[in-house]
């Protein structure tokens, strides 16, 4: 079997890893062969379940309590990892919050929360990672969102902080080229904690699933089979892409032109 | 009797494509030769489309016997609209069925506007964008008959991001490209339709830009990675797309360019 896409030997680190789509890539990190660090902010109980979930496969993980929003907190997380595993190769921004939702503007605390963890969160965390990460041609990987790139109406803070990081994608990747590749993945609506609310209500539910062309929504291993494909040896030509993954839902009409 | 189910720890996301009938068009040479390897390798059964270059298209069907993988090679002149048509027939012929394709089959002219005749433009439009139509069009059919259908088209960075000379060849690809996106449409949920869009990559196609050492410099220097891209350095998205982990991934256009649109 071909090696291109195994994380033998490579260390790992993944803010927002107790739940969703993070957990999702923590574990498909680990099970690719990498040695996963990943972050949780407050809920242990969900971290200890990832720790767990890894454990079944026979893998191996660690769980720090960490706010990825907190620059200096990133940046101890980072050396912590490096200190532990003695280098690092992979860092994924997993942690993200939607904030305020309809025309809700929400305080000035609100929405500075959200550009904190969805924006600047990630910055500190590529940013701490660079050096470690150069050193033996490691990879950034940033979780956006179809929201970033087309209207998200009900959350419109949510998707300006998203639409932010495809700057931030392309500003990074050329940067930090050629020692560092700086991809991003911007999943559409996935069965996560985040999405519990909205998937809750039959009508909305279903009103989102047609929006979908294929039809299902998706799951956290959709997306984390695509960071793991970013990681890999195989993306080693890819810097500064987004990978939408996200079931079709980017190019579909809302109005439904389509049927 | 106790069954003992230990976890594999071998057992990992590998963007399986084993047992899964790829067409290849274009599959003889450039970036078209390292996907049929990649999959090949990876254990699909692969038909490889080629127009001139049978020796060249056979040299991979005995390497993947020498695997004990099965491939084969198919010829046809795409630029022959009704030749896709039986390519495909005969690659049903062969196998039976077909799971995926992957149309890499393309043409590049570099002219400047007042050299485009009739048949430089339609050199280009023939077969990088009605090749490629004709050759979905037939296989449809028979890819909706697959539970894991994928269709894969090979764009180009130019698509995007506009280059002095060979104005046919951006349009052709940008008109693929959407394509790529509508066909997507058109068959969600049962067939997935994704293009990858390679930037400069050491071919037959272009070799006369990456054997000018002038050029091939600039070009090095203008990609944020620092080189050219390799036929297999695009060869592994083609299979993480076909793959069903990806099967979440519909009117995707994936670059694998350097960064060159960067700068």
């Amino acid at each position: 079997m071909t090696d291109t896409f195994s994380l033998d030997g490579r260390a790992a680190l993944v803010t927002g890893g107790s739940r969703g789509i993070g957990r999702a890539i923590v574990l498909a990190l680990s099970k690719a062969g990498a040695e996963v660090t990943f972050s949780y902010r407050e809920n242990a109980a969900a971290a200890q379940s990832t720790v767990q979930a890894a454990r079944e496969a026979g893998r191996s993980v660690d769980a720090v309590a960490s706010d990825a929003a907190d620059e200096s907190a990133v940046v101890r997380l980072v050396e912590g990892v490096r200190r532990e595993r003695g280098h690092l190769d992979i860092v994924v921004a997993g942690a993200g919050i939607v904030g305020p939702v309809g025309w809700d503007m929400g305080t000035p605390d609100e929405w500075q929360r959200v550009v904190a963890t969805n924006v600047e969160g990630p910055y500190a965390l590529v940013r701490a990672a660079a050096p470690a990460l150069a050193e033996r041609g490691g990879c950034a990987i940033l979780i956006s969102s179809i929201a970033g790139l087309i209207a998200a109406p009900e959350e419109i803070v949510y998707s300006a902080s998203k639409s932010a990081l495809s700057a931030l994608v392309r500003g990074l990747a050329l940067t930090l080229a050629p020692d560092v590749r700086v991809n991003a993945i911007a999943p559409g609506w996935v069965e996560t904690d985040m999405t519990k609310e909205v998937r809750a209500d039959p009508r909305t539910e279903r009103a989102i699933r047609r929006y979908i062309p294929l039809g299902r929504w998706g799951h956290p291993e959709d997306v984390a089979a695509a960071a793991v494909f970013l990681a890999g040896n195989g993306a080693r030509f890819i810097t500064g892409e987004t990978l939408v993954v996200d079931g079709g839902n980017q190019i579909a009409w809302r109005i439904g032109l389509e049927r | 009797m106790t069954l003992i189910i230990v976890a594999d720890p071998r057992a990992r996301t590998v963007f399986d494509v084993r047992g899964m009938v790829v067409l290849v068009t274009g599959g003889s040479r450039g970036i078209g030769r390292a996907i049929v390897r990649e999959l090949s390798e990876a254990g699909a059964e692969v038909a490889v489309h080629y127009r001139k270059e049978a020796d060249r298209a056979r040299s991979l069907v005995t390497e993947a016997a020498a695997r004990g993988s099965a491939a084969r090679a198919f010829e046809a002149d795409l630029r022959d609209p009704p030749a896709a048509g039986r390519l495909v027939s005969e690659v049903m012929a062969w196998r039976g069925r077909l799971d995926g394709l992957v149309t890499s089959a393309g043409v590049f002219r570099g002219d400047a506007l007042p050299e485009i005749d009739r048949a430089s433009w339609d050199a280009v439009m023939s077969v990088d964008l009605e090749g490629s139509f004709r050759t979905i069009q037939a296989a449809v059919p028979h890819l909706s008959l697959s539970p894991r259908a994928s269709i894969v088209t090979v764009s180009s960075v130019l698509a995007s991001h506009p280059a002095v000379g060979g104005s046919p060849y951006q349009a052709a690809k940008a008109g693929m490209e959407q394509m790529t996106r509508a066909l997507a449409l058109e068959l969600a949920p049962k067939i997935r339709v994704n293009s990858v869009a390679p930037g400069f990559i050491r071919t037959d196609m272009n070799r006369d830009a990456h054997s000018d050492p002038e050029f091939s410099h600039k070009v090095a220097r203008a990609t944020p990675l620092g080189r050219w891209g390799e036929p297999e350095d695009v060869a592994p998205i083609v299979r993480y797309l076909l793959s069903s982990d990806a099967s979440w991934v519909t009117g995707a256009v994936v670059a694998v360019d350097g960064g060159i649109p960067l700068r």
